[in-house]
């Protein structure tokens, strides 16, 4: 049945959702609207869902749910300044593992990330928080792996820059 | 292999994107090349940093009963189809709530065998708010209008409960349900504040008028009063003041509409 497979197979993938769509909007409120909206387009459309993986398949409609409400609100390429000097800090450990990251390292985190373009955002996101493959990344944001590929290096090194990373022993 | 070669594929490599071949050629010359190695350490490292450090939210309970209320009503629209089987991922949620339901029910047993109607009228309230908490249980009819939740329960109880809208307060309007307390059914109204839930329970009970009283329960917090014939109880884990202000809300402009 439609409503049983429905629960079974993609609302387990609501966390993921709702953190993409904070990520890609950066509102609680705006994320929780958008989230609902997707959810009820999945449910809708869910006959369309033939096999493959479920939550890819809910991302896509996630993603593109996100991405109207940014052009509806104007939220182009609307970008969050920082401070360099906030970010130094986050790298210097190069061997930072989750204990040792401190909540302001969070923080300053979570800014570089919301710093980045939305098409290196969802990347980031995708990959690195979620673990998608380049081809299910592909397939949610709608170009080619190649395209991916670039994207996800060109994320990485800016943030890399950003913290800080690798800084240490060129200088 | 060329260093700009290597540079290209080393996100892939990192990600386990490459073919077996290819892998063993990348890794060959990383072995061989300080630059390339190191630049490859850095990116290891930044995308290390990014999945221990990056927040992975949960959707807020609010937004889940949201979504189910929607759903519900999707599926009424839709032909026959209505089994209830526990979402998947919401079922333990659902079991620690059974279970927290169970203890208060039996609380609510002993209360009744020993001592006075409110403290068993507490417990009665303390425990359906639990069980509302569940998926499938907080909403039956879904709806942020008031002229929508209040006739809805017209037929259903002998009381057409005040259901003010307070969203300008910050009190949004999540809909209305149906409970059975002390063997009747009884008009729920449903508010939430952030990811608070509010329950709001009235039915008709002769006696005077009392003034608010609040207690609290296994980390809820409970308001009671009674006025013109009509006895309320308002349940939830949202902070006193907060509560109190809801209620303060909710009788004023509850009586203007009158």
């Amino acid at each position: 049945m439609k409503g049983d497979r429905f629960e079974e197979l993609i609302l387990p993938h609501l966390d993921d959702a709702y953190t993409l769509a904070r990520y890609l909007l950066r509102d609680e409120h705006d994320a929780q609207d958008v989230v609902q909206d997707a959810a009820l387009r999945a449910f809708k459309y869910f006959n369309s869902f033939r096999d493959g993986d479920p939550r890819a398949w809910f991302m896509v409609i996630v993603r593109n749910c996100c991405m109207t409400w940014r052009r509806r609100h104007h939220i182009d390429t609307m970008t969050v300044p920082y401070a360099d000097d906030h970010l130094s800090a986050v790298g210097e450990s190069p061997s930072a593992d989750a204990a040792a990251i401190e909540q302001s390292d969070r923080a300053a985190l979570a800014r570089v990330v919301g710093a980045l373009p939305v098409e290196f955002r969802e990347v980031i996101v995708l990959r690195e928080l979620q673990g998608l493959s380049y081809t299910q990344i592909s397939e949610v944001v709608g170009v080619p792996v190649g395209t991916v590929m670039s994207r996800l290096s060109r994320a990485r090194k800016r943030l890399a820059g950003a913290l800080g990373i690798g800084a240490e022993e060129a200088s | 292999m060329r260093c700009d070669d290597c540079l290209a594929q080393l996100d892939a490599l990192h990600d386990s994107e490459l073919m077996p071949v290819e892998e063993t050629a990348l890794r060959a010359h990383l072995s061989d090349c300080p630059d390339c190695a190191r630049a490859y350490d850095i990116l290891a490292r930044t995308s290390h940093l990014l999945q221990e450090g990056l927040v992975h939210y949960s959707a807020p309970d609010v937004l889940k009963a949201r979504i189910h209320g929607a759903l519900m009503r999707e599926r009424d629209a839709e032909p026959p189809v209505r089994a209830v089987a526990p979402w998947n991922r919401w079922s333990r949620l659902a079991a620690a709530g059974l279970a927290v339901a169970l203890a208060s029910s039996a609380a609510t047993f002993a209360a009744m065998r020993q001592s006075t109607a409110a403290r068993s009228a507490a417990d009665q309230v303390l425990a359906s708010h639990v069980r509302s908490l569940m998926p499938n249980h907080l909403i039956d009819v879904a709806s942020n209008d008031q002229h929508n939740v209040k006739p809805w329960f017209n037929g259903r109880v002998d009381l057409s409960p005040q259901v003010p809208a307070l969203d300008s307060s910050g009190f949004v309007l999540a809909g209305g349900r149906l409970d059975y307390l002390a063997g009747r059914p009884v008009a729920v109204v449903v508010y939430t504040r952030r990811q608070h839930v509010i329950n709001v329970y009235s039915w008709p009970e002769a006696g005077s008028d009392t003034p608010e009283v609040t207690t609290t329960a296994q980390g809820y917090h409970l308001m009671r009063w009674s006025k013109g014939g009509v006895a309320y109880w308002v349940v939830s884990d949202l902070n006193a003041g907060e509560l109190s202000q809801f209620v303060t809300l909710y009788q004023g402009r509850g009586l203007e509409q009158r």
